[in-house]
């Protein structure tokens, strides 16, 4: 699986502004660990959540950090939700840039690629996150879903710590 | 004005050690560290890769034992060997990926270039040796001995005085165990592995692996959030289950003890999966071993076991602890995938996923105890750990393997009793 759903140029006729939205309104929802609020933010089925430990890493052989289907996604936010997932009580104080953003049409939805950086406190220690995200979104009537999003972390083949917020 | 070198205070283990408590500088003091590098890792045996992650001539990994960096790395005639991963001629690091596959080994400060075998075959400007600098005395450096059971590769580094299958002892049953869940008897560890910095002593997490004590509470958000996927196994005080301390360090909670008084259903161990749904599987598992040995299998499962010192056979999962200071160490997970078995290693892959690693719904947690373990036994007081559960209650085989209750802590013991004779020893030695 090839992890660019990019086409080579950018295609016009997408309401990029609103791209750029949905991606800083996810974020925010992220940070603030608005778990709910970010699951619906999810297509109902086929989804997909991956985390890979390498890039363009084939998921049906190597093992990869997160592969969420729709239920497993659903189970880590019921994790989360109990307040006593010990790896996230407390919780990452966490702030996350989204940037280089760019966006195509494709035939499964609307493909976007962005890198974000990302700030956590937790616990007297202050650690950088960053990576190239791919979303593969859905029009719906009063915005997008997320079908499918791949987070490829700058240090995904090195040793991480503690990666259960939601990156 | 010259001064003698400082020898260190020696460091008395058997006082640090005792049979139901431990002194809580073992996991914070730097230079008992030292000492485990050297006394542990160097001069015992430890694991360094399976056979499986290098199939193919000139598939290498690159590995840490110890301190030191080690290349495991498979050669034209099919043998794998293990090198220091440190150039011969002026020290420059040889190998300086995870993994991978090379022809040769070019080193990339000057270009000495070494055969698969770690023959030296080529340098530049060979004649501006001296008349009696020989290639041949210039290869890579092997480590002192290797050996290997069930294709798990083990290392010693400075030699001791053990065989491999001394050192194992019963824990090669736990290895038999695995395999035999294998319609031909191998894994393959080829799905890489989880890197998982956690900021603990690796001890800890050597005890945590065999611990039935903490998952109720541990791991109450994950029961509370899919109970089929934390658990379809008893995990009361009552419950049938025993941890076992094997010896030389080893021990396991066992499972199979539990599956095997319920004999009701196969793969407890995998979520008790419908076989239905898993027909290459259970076919290949029948074909192999016969119906009735095949279910027995299929009822008991995988070990879930500690390895002195690093390596844990845990379920469908392979983790090996890699120290790296007093307060950190690294945990390598990788799920094992069965020869044969493909409909049962995808669903090994996701659960692997799912529970294991620095998002798993499971170890994620675990790593979190630990560094709140760590944090806390840097305090000076109390000053003792308590490690007395279930002690002197302990069932003795006539082999000498122990066995107490799923909560007791006879697995613990077990390490720590072996790491006492390893440390102490060691000290006694050179006073
Ligand atoms: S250090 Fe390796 S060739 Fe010089
Ligand atoms: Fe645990």
């Amino acid at each position: 699986m090839t992890v660019t759903l990019l086409e080579p140029a950018p295609a016009s006729g997408i309401d990029t502004k609103a791209v750029e939205q949905f991606l800083f309104h996810e974020a925010r929802l992220q940070d603030e660990h608005r778990y709910d609020q970010w699951e619906a933010l999810w297509t109902g089925e086929d989804a997909l959540y991956w985390v890979p430990m390498r890039e363009g890493a084939d998921p049906t052989r190597e093992v990869s950090y997160i592969y969420d289907n729709r239920p497993r996604l659903a189970s880590r936010i019921r994790q989360l939700n109990t307040g006593v997932r010990h790896s996230q009580a407390p919780q990452s104080r966490l702030r996350r840039l989204i940037s280089n953003i760019e966006v195509s049409e494709t035939d499964e939805g609307v493909a976007v690629e962005s890198n974000f950086s990302l700030i956590e406190s937790r616990r007297g220690l202050m650690t950088i996150w960053a990576g190239r995200t791919t979303h593969l979104l859905e029009r719906v009537e009063d915005g997008f879903r997320i079908k499918r999003k791949i987070v490829n972390l700058v240090n995904c083949e090195e040793a991480i710590g503690n990666l259960a917020f939601l990156v | 004005m010259a001064t003698a070198p400082l020898s260190p205070a020696p460091i008395d283990y058997r006082h640090l050690v005792q049979d139901g408590r431990l002194h809580g500088s073992l996991y914070t003091d730097p230079a008992i560290f030292a000492q485990e590098m050297d006394t542990i890792f160097h001069r015992g045996w430890s694991f360094v890769a399976h056979d499986s992650e290098i199939p193919n001539q000139g598939d290498f990994v690159v590995r840490r034992v110890g301190s030191q960096s080690l290349v495991a790395l498979r050669g034209k005639d099919g043998e794998v060997r293990v090198f220091y991963n440190r150039c011969p001629h002026r020290g420059a690091t040889l190998c300086q990926t995870a993994s991978g596959n090379r022809p040769r080994i070019t080193c990339p400060y000057h270009a000495w270039t070494f055969a698969l075998d770690g023959r030296l075959i080529g340098l530049p400007d060979e004649g501006a040796y001296p008349a009696d600098f020989s290639k041949a005395d210039a290869g890579l450096t092997p480590v002192a001995r290797m050996d290997s059971y069930g294709g798990f590769i083990f290392v010693n580094l400075i030699p001791n005085k053990l065989t491999l299958r001394e050192h194992l002892g019963h824990a090669t049953e736990l290895i038999d165990a695995l395999l035999g869940l294998s319609p031909t008897g191998r894994i393959q560890l080829s799905a890489g592995w989880m890197k998982h910095k956690m900021r603990s002593n690796w001890k800890m997490i050597v005890e945590n692996q065999v611990d039935g004590y903490h998952a109720p509470m541990v791991h109450g958000s994950l029961i509370a959030a899919n109970r089929t996927f934390a658990t379809v196994r008893d995990r009361k005080p009552t419950s049938p289950t025993r941890v076992r301390d094997f010896g030389m360090g080893h021990s396991d909670i066992d499972h199979a003890s539990d599956y095997r008084a319920a004999n009701d259903k196969l793969f407890r161990w995998t979520g008790g999966i419908d076989p239905a749904r898993l027909p290459q599987y259970v076919g290949a598992m029948n074909d192999a071993y016969g119906p009735e040995d095949a279910r027995r299998r299929l009822i008991e499962g995988p070990p879930h076991s500690m390895l002195f010192p690093n390596l844990s056979l845990a379920e469908m999962n392979i983790m090996v602890i890699e120290p790296i200071s007093a307060d950190t160490a690294v945990q390598y997970t990788c799920p094992v995938f069965l020869e044969g078995a493909e409909d049962l290693n995808a669903r090994t892959l996701r659960r692997c996923e799912g529970a294991m690693g620095p998002a798993g719904m499971l170890i994620a947690d675990d790593a979190e105890i630990g560094e709140l373990t760590q944090m806390g036994v840097t305090n000076l007081e109390p000053e003792w750990i308590i490690l007395s559960r279930g002690m002197g209650k302990e069932e003795v085989l006539p082999n000498g393997v122990k066995l107490a209750g799923l909560m007791d802590e006879t697995s613990q013991r077990g390490f720590w009793s072996h790491y006492r004779d390893v440390m102490a020893g060691s000290q006694e030695n050179v006073r």
